[in-house]
């Protein structure tokens, strides 16, 4: 295990580089970084549609997050690799092919998430806004949002985990993430595919791990100081 | 000034306010009471259209507040109102949770609210608290400190819904006070309270409501007097 290592270590960090292309671990993290920060204000605004008043939009939104939750997301990556090259007639890189895809595919599981957020709020906090004649923007921004996102931190987080472990499907479309990084290393030597597996599954672990315990940490420091009920969903 | 005529409200089904119809004079401090479920809080955010309503006119100064053309908002910020369990907005600070409205309705800048936002903590005795955050202070002064938001924009009407019901005996006097202080300087007050002794005191006129019906009206050397409605009597005696 040492051997492997110490013959690959670099690799499974930064890939090929800086011969090559970022790759390995510092690949998954960027990849999954960039995921949860193009995700979460599209996420904002599902959620925001989705406790809205307005019909038209809280339609648009259930129908998406009901779409998105009953398909696999490596269905949705087939599709933005090989369907939607052929549909806008240029081809995309892989990695922000499957950005894309974890982008749609969290969108929804997150914005569930901030909206139980914004449910959790007691009813109060949206009538004292309106009592004093706030509108829309305001109320949301000033009032809402605030409470609804610090009382979720701990979801947001544990959603970072999750899309961590889901960006090892990059793998399939030769993202060379961590796990396409160690299916080459596998393919290099044929005979230690224990060693091989089971650095990768601890690299995962130790990472989502990590990420797992900040969440409960997290979850505590913010029940001290709750601001206003509030149920935090894990959905993954 | 406010004028109800024959005002219902139905939830579903359920009939919750009966044909209400009433008038509260520019400056006059106006009383409710009534047993619970009796419709007191719901006529009294009719007022500011928390709730709508099916049947009937609510004026203010001739204007019908329910009509459709009316820009809710902008009656809103002409209504002060404040509610039992205080609705502070918990991570603001008590001088943020005041300027709000400065800063989002009349779009000053934080440093032109600010002065205005500690004049009006000074006013309700709270100067000292203004970078608290409402977690940190009493109910008596968290209800104080919603007053002086509600108040903020100057409104010409405060309503209040059991501003004193969820607060600890020992914290009910000094919002009293407060409010005996405002109703004396001529804001126009409609109070829902189960405080008869401020409603003996403070009010011009105190309402009565049973089972959504406007049972009885009467000054309270009216009110608490042996020639009462029968069931005012009954009620007095219930919660004494
Ligand atoms: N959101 C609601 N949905 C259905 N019924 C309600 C609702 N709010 C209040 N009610 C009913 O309306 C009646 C009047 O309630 P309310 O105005 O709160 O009474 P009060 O403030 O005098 O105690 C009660 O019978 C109550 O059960
Ligand atoms: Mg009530």
């Amino acid at each position: 295990m040492l051997e492997i290592l110490r013959e690959y270590g670099l690799m499974l960090l930064v890939g090929e580089y800086p011969h090559g292309k970022l790759g390995g671990l510092a690949l998954t993290l960027i990849i999954s970084i960039a995921s949860l920060v193009i995700t979460f204000p599209c996420a904002v605004m599902i959620a925001l549609a989705r406790t809205g008043q307005s019909r038209p939009f809280k339609a648009v939104a259930s129908g998406f997050v009901h779409c998105v939750r009953a398909v696999p997301l490596l269905m949705l990556i087939f599709w933005a690799y090989f369907a939607l090259p052929i549909v806008i007639g240029f081809p995309i890189d892989a990695t922000y092919t499957l950005i894309l895809a974890i982008v749609i595919y969290q969108a929804a599981y997150l914005g569930e998430i901030i909206a139980a957020g914004i449910e959790g709020l007691s009813k109060g906090q949206m009538e004292a806004a309106k009592a004093l004649g706030l509108g829309y923007i305001p109320t949301t921004f000033r009032v809402i949002l605030p409470q609804a996102l610090f009382n979720v931190i701990p979801g947001i987080v544990n959603q970072l985990t999750t899309i961590i472990k889901e960006s090892s499907l990059g793998s399939i479309i030769a993202v060379s993430e961590l796990s396409y990084v160690m299916l080459q290393v596998n393919s290099n030597e044929v005979t230690k595919p224990l060693q091989i597996f089971g650095i990768l599954a601890a690299t995962y672990f130790i990472l989502c791990f990590a990420l797992s315990q900040a969440t409960s940490w997290l979850e505590r420091g913010i029940a001290s100081k709750r601001t206003g009920r509030v149920v935090v969903e894990a959905v993954a | 000034m406010i004028e109800f005529d024959g005002v219902s409200k139905w939830y579903g089904a359920v009939r919750v306010l009966r044909n209400i119809s009433a008038k509260v004079e520019k400056g006059e401090t106006i009383v409710l009471c009534g047993p619970s479920g009796s419709g007191k809080s719901t006529l009294a955010r009719t007022v500011n259209r928390l709730e709508p309503i099916q049947e009937g006119t609510i004026k203010i100064d001739g204007t019908d507040i329910h009509a459709k053309s009316m820009n809710v908002n902008a009656l809103r910020t002409g209504i002060g109102f404040v509610f039992q369990q205080f609705n502070l907005f918990p991570h603001l600070s008590v001088v943020d949770n005041v300027m709000l409205p400065l800063q989002r309705i009349r779009q000053q800048s934080r440093k032109e609210a600010l002065p205005t936002a500690l004049l009006m903590l000074e006013r309700v005795g709270l100067a000292d608290k203004a970078n608290a955050l409402p977690a940190d202070i009493s109910g008596g002064q968290s209800q104080r400190v919603a007053i002086a938001r509600s108040l903020i924009l100057k409104p010409q009407v405060l309503i209040l819904d059991e501003p004193t019901s969820a607060l600890d005996p020992e914290m009910v006097g000094e919002v009293l006070k407060l409010l005996r202080e405002l109703s004396s300087e001529g804001i126009t007050m409609m109070c829902v309270t189960h405080e008869m002794g401020f409603a003996r005191e403070v009010s011009d006129r105190i309402w009565f409501l049973r089972n959504g019906e406007l049972t009885f009206e009467a000054k309270p050397d009216l009110f608490f007097s042996s020639n009462t409605h029968p069931d005012v009597r009954g009620f007095l005696s219930s919660i004494h």
